[in-house]
């Protein structure tokens, strides 16, 4: 039993922090210390310069830009991003859609979006929520006719993060109604350009424009868009859901709010006496950074042991909620270290205070999107419950 | 990095496991506990058989060279059992500071008795004025002629009816907070100006207060060494802490696997009283937790192991916030799926509480560990 990194990964973060030092453009990572999410421009900047080493899409097969690399390397990347802060490379893209094309996706579409989605030619966001199927996701009801060699979409996508910066969502639609609501869902690449897609904003309790609803009027897709078969774009939705568990303890994103947290923790005083010398907000945050690490290791453990893993198959849940319940902690506490100065609204080009406040508003949707805490909690009470 | 037990230790675990399975027994512990006896002589016969009286002590005193990651799952299994036996005062604490206090000769004539289970050492350190400090030491030696003499009251101290020498700290010079002017000293336990105040603990461990007065101590090292008493206290307090975690992970999970366990076997309104949505949850938060005690006992005896290690000063602290915290909300849990039952005290569950509690409070409490960490960080 050790914890200690070996050489190899220690040269390899050494290697990490220093390209980060090096090639990171100051204005980016200024801007996210302060608090802002990372504009859209800063992302593509920095994914590109990480593509030049491999590191947009790391766990990709090098034959499709990525560098191969196993899971404690990737938890080092990801941990290296966090502490700069650098943003990550765009989700939606590596993440979610490259792992499902390398598992279901023709040649054809290999060949054109694989490049694309690593170096973020291509701004793809993820059409699955709808209006009247949140947690019971299977209830979708956009539909796909299909019309010779294409597919005509009708309906409605609602919390459709980044889709109006977007350039293509890929969508699950329902192609059928006639076998379990699970069997009748297909998996579709949809170009945002196309006519008949209407982009409206919903601005969420930080005051920002994050999210979007997407509405389909007899949009026309071909069918050389479809992933995987007709019908079975389920199997897609659960890979891509069970797939990626490398960032899904956030343990990074924890560690550098707690880091910000202390320094304005010594950056703000009341009535002359800097907050740091708060007895009680020092164990707060003592006390949050052994769960920090409680996770961290947690992480570790299921992520790098087979035998942990087998132990405990609901292990992403685990990860997750606890995850989820430090972020919306650490946010929270950050809102009270900030305090009075943090409620004037302020502009989003401020880094001088950063939009602590609302962003604590915004952490709150943690425990609800990507499986609320409520379906991770109904997931585990499964495995050692029954 | 890595996660596992190696093949040793956890045959090792098994054995103990199978040994207390059969020998602690709820029912069986509570015949002991109703007894008196502050320990069951026979379990300590087997502890002693399978080597794990000798498993921390080293190898050239009839020993096994292990460190906390080797105490780590014994720990585990002795607190998933609640056991009563003397294994943290005695080979954790006790052996630990002699090992690090004292010389080959004074070793050779203290450890290989423990090993091979035949006699027991207690660790007399905390004093009731000092509550979480680590260092407050009020007990003076003094010098008369050739000999020492020690002075004080030391509360509480683990095992210490069962021990026929205990290893006291005291304090040469300095005031009662200085981390320097403290030396370790032996005593016997029965002698003049020795008084033994017995008791049990909350969680039915026993343990005691002994008091001092000018009672004939022989040194383990030079007095004046402080240097090396701080080192040894400060090594067997951070054994403490690996092992304290360890066994919170045992309780904690004891009173997890009795409370999933009712959830499927309680029936209420026609069905298992598991079908129902909040109690679930609870179920789901309790396991969560108990992943993270698993975890930071884990790095607690990774820590303890290599004190110079870059996380390890931090990790210590860090395993003592995190796990007791989330130790006692698996007991609270636990507790309350089971409902009035799990208040009884002929029902295991509230058992779990009570361990855990003194663990949280014995080298230091949650609270305490944040503090120390705080001033770390600052």
């Amino acid at each position: 039993m050790d914890l200690d990194l070996t050489a190899e990964q220690r040269s390899f973060r050494d290697e990490v922090r220093a390209f980060i030092q090096h090639r990171l453009p100051s204005e980016i990572r200024e801007r996210l210390r302060a608090g802002h999410p990372p504009r859209k421009q800063d992302t593509v900047t920095w994914q590109r310069i990480l593509n030049e080493r491999g590191w947009a899409a790391p766990h990709w097969p090098k034959a499709y830009g990525g560098a191969d690399l196993g899971q404690m390397e990737r938890l080092i990347l990801m941990d290296e991003m966090f502490r700069a802060p650098a943003p990550l490379p765009q989700m939606f893209n590596v993440v979610m859609l490259g792992p499902v094309l390398l598992k279901f996706g023709t040649p054809e579409q290999l060949n054109h979006f694989m490049p694309q989605l690593a170096n973020l030619d291509v701004w793809f966001c993820q059409g699955f929520s709808e209006p009247g199927s949140g947690s019971d996701l299977a209830s979708l009801r956009t539909s796909a006719r299909r019309e010779g060699e294409s597919y005509i979409v009708n309906g409605q996508k609602i919390w459709t993060t980044t889709a109006h910066v977007a350039d293509w969502v890929f969508a699950l639609v329902r192609t059928s109604n006639e076998a379990r609501k699970q069997e009748g869902i297909s998996f579709l690449l949809i170009d945002l350009m196309t006519p008949g897609i209407t982009i409206r904003p919903i601005f969420s309790i930080d005051g920002e424009h994050h999210l979007n609803e997407v509405f389909f009027d007899d949009v026309r897709v071909p069918v050389a868009n479809l992933v995987g078969e007709e019908n079975r774009g389920w199997d897609c939705a659960k890979y891509l859901l069970v797939n990626e568990r490398t960032g899904i303890a956030n343990v990074g994103l924890c560690r550098e709010r707690l880091v910000h947290a202390r320094e304005l923790a010594n950056r703000h005083s009341q009535a002359g006496k800097p907050l740091i010398e708060d007895a009680k907000l020092r164990a707060e945050l003592a006390t949050l950074e052994a769960e920090v690490r409680a996770l961290e290791i947690t992480n570790w453990r299921f992520l790098l042991t087979e035998s942990e893993q087998r132990r405990l198959p609901a292990f992403a849940s685990v990860l997750k909620l606890k995850g989820v319940e430090l972020q919306q902690e650490i946010n929270a506490l950050l809102a009270r270290i900030v305090g009075p100065s943090g409620l004037e609204r302020r502009p989003s080009t401020d880094v001088e205070v950063g939009p602590i406040t609302p962003r604590y508003f915004y952490s709150r949707a943690a425990s609800i999107y990507g499986g609320t805490s409520e379906v991770q909690k109904d997931i585990v009470a499964k495995a050692i419950v029954g | 990095m890595n996660f596992e037990l190696n093949e040793d230790q956890s045959a090792l675990a098994d054995s103990l496991t199978r040994l207390l399975a059969d020998r602690y027994r709820f029912e069986k512990r509570r015949a002991l506990v109703a007894s008196g006896a502050p320990h069951d002589p026979q379990t300590w016969a087997a502890l002693a058989q399978l080597g794990i009286t000798a498993l921390p002590l080293p190898e050239a005193h009839h020993g096994f060279g292990g460190g906390a990651r080797d105490l780590l799952p014994v720990m585990h299994a002795l607190g998933r059992a609640l056991s009563l036996e003397p294994y943290l005062s005695c080979v954790v604490l006790a052996a630990t500071a002699v090992r690090l206090g004292t010389d080959e000769a004074m070793k050779n004539r203290l450890l290989p008795g423990i090993a091979r289970g035949e006699s027991m050492l207690a660790f007399a350190h905390d004093e009731a004025e000092g509550r979480h400090a680590p260092f407050w030491i009020e007990t003076r030696a003094k010098r008369q002629g050739e000999r020492w003499v020690l002075s004080g009251a030391k509360s509480p101290v683990l095992g210490l009816g069962t021990a026929q020498h205990v290893v006291v700290t005291a304090r040469v010079s300095g005031d009662p907070a200085d981390a320097d002017g403290c030396a370790l000293f032996v005593i016997d336990r029965i002698a003049p100006g020795v008084t033994n105040r017995e008791f049990r603990l909350v969680d039915d461990t026993a343990a005691g207060e002994l008091r001092l007065d000018a009672a004939a101590a022989e040194p383990l090292a030079d007095p004046t060494d402080s240097a090396r008493t701080r080192a040894a206290i400060e090594g067997t307090l951070n054994a403490g802490v690996a092992a304290a975690c360890a066994d919170m992970w045992g309780a904690t999970q004891a009173a997890f696997d009795l409370a999933m366990d009712y959830l499927r076997t309680r029936k209420q309104f026609g069905r298992p009283i598991g079908e129902n949505q909040a109690l679930r949850h609870r179920a789901a938060e309790m396991l969560v937790s108990l992943e993270m005690v698993r975890s930071m006992a884990m790095a607690a005896a990774v820590a303890a192991d290599n004190v110079e290690g870059e996380d390890s000063r931090l990790d210590l602290h860090r395993a003592k916030i995190s796990v007791a915290r989330n130790a006692r909300s698996v007991a609270h849990g636990a507790i309350q799926l089971h409902g009035g039952i799990g208040m009884t005290e002929e029902y295991a569950v509230g058992h779990s509480l009570r361990r855990i509690h003194v663990m949280d409070q014995l080298f230091g409490d949650a609270d305490a560990h944040a503090a120390r960490l705080a001033a770390t960080n600052a």
